[in-house]
């Protein structure tokens, strides 16, 4: 089964409003976005799908969307810096979830991944119960106008849940940081609520 | 005919619907220097949907082409009903031609 094939495939399931693809370390990242009319099982569908084509190095993510009110505000967290102390080796990501701010701290000994791990324990400030532990970050592509895409990985050890985020910045730590929330966003905004 | 162009034809001559379409997009956003583009179609048997240039995901900026009408969304926007009218069709005609493909090698292989 060819991309191609593939991507007909997962737009002929039922509330498939849109599809798209990363590469990241030799993994196929097969995002798959739906509306309220879809099923309850589109996600084994489209993953039987996406290893027909790919076999075991591909992951499928369903992005649910439209459910409830489409009018129904929605909290999410929202990037508001990530800033370096060479000095002490660290880093800080600020996000901001309505009027208030969070700060994660972490090494910056570990490049990108210490993002994730400083936008993860920032997100802890809000969720404390959050599942999630911080995974990887990858740049995946410099643009010719040197924007950066990043994935970003976290995991739920106990679920044994795996969330990947792509997102571009201005800078590869800026990114990773959107990337992790991108990951985390679409899980935790009905606990924010 | 410029490079871009003959590009396209190269897809929809010997390519698939889908990927004349992404083809497409990606060309116009190299042509016109744009920061992103989307084409929203509507097509018997599959409903809304839409095609996002680099076949990339679609991000929380983009969440208002879920219910967005059928069209071409450039960003920054542009202005260009000829264009815009074009690559929706182009976008319905591919996914129906790859539709209408896939069903033909379905029979083909009953035949066989």
């Amino acid at each position: 089964m060819t991309l191609d094939e593939l991507e007909l495939e997962l737009r002929r399931l039922r509330g498939v409003l849109a599809v798209g693809f990363v590469e990241a370390e030799g993994m196929l990242i097969v995002e798959v976005q739906v509306g309220p009319d879809t099923y309850d099982d589109v996600a084994r569908d489209a993953t039987t799908l996406a290893v027909q084509h790919a076999g075991g190095s591909a992951t499928v993510e369903i992005v649910r969307w439209g459910d409830g009110d489409p009018h129904e505000p929605e909290s999410r967290l929202r990037l508001l810096e990530v800033t370096t102390d060479p000095p002490r080796g660290e880093l800080a990501v600020r996000l901001a979830c309505a009027e208030e701010e969070a700060v994660g701290h972490a090494s910056s000994a570990h490049g990108l991944a210490g993002v994730v791990e400083a936008t993860v324990y920032a997100v802890r400030v809000f969720l404390p119960g959050l599942a999630f532990l911080p995974g990887w970050a990858r740049t995946i592509e410099t643009t010719s106008d040197r924007r950066f895409l990043v994935v970003a990985s976290v995991t739920d050890p106990v679920a044994g849940i795996h969330r990947r985020g792509v997102a571009d910045g201005s800078s590869p730590i800026d990114a990773a940081a959107r990337a992790t929330l991108d990951a985390l966003n679409r899980t935790i905004s009905r606990d924010l609520v | 005919m410029t490079g871009a162009s003959e590009s396209v034809v190269e897809a929809a001559r010997l390519g698939s619907g889908i990927a004349t379409v992404y083809r497409a997009l990606d060309e116009i956003v190299d042509l016109y220097s744009l920061d992103d583009a989307a084409v929203v179609v509507d097509v018997p048997g599959f409903g809304r949907q839409v095609l996002h240039a680099g076949r990339r995901p679609l991000h929380d900026d983009h969440r208002s082409l879920h219910n967005a009408e059928p069209g071409l969304y450039l960003d920054p926007a542009m202005d260009d009903p000829v264009l815009a009218d074009l690559v929706i069709a182009l976008g319905a005609l591919g996914l129906r031609y790859d539709a209408r493909h896939d069903t033909q090698d379905d029979d083909t292989q009953d035949d066989a």
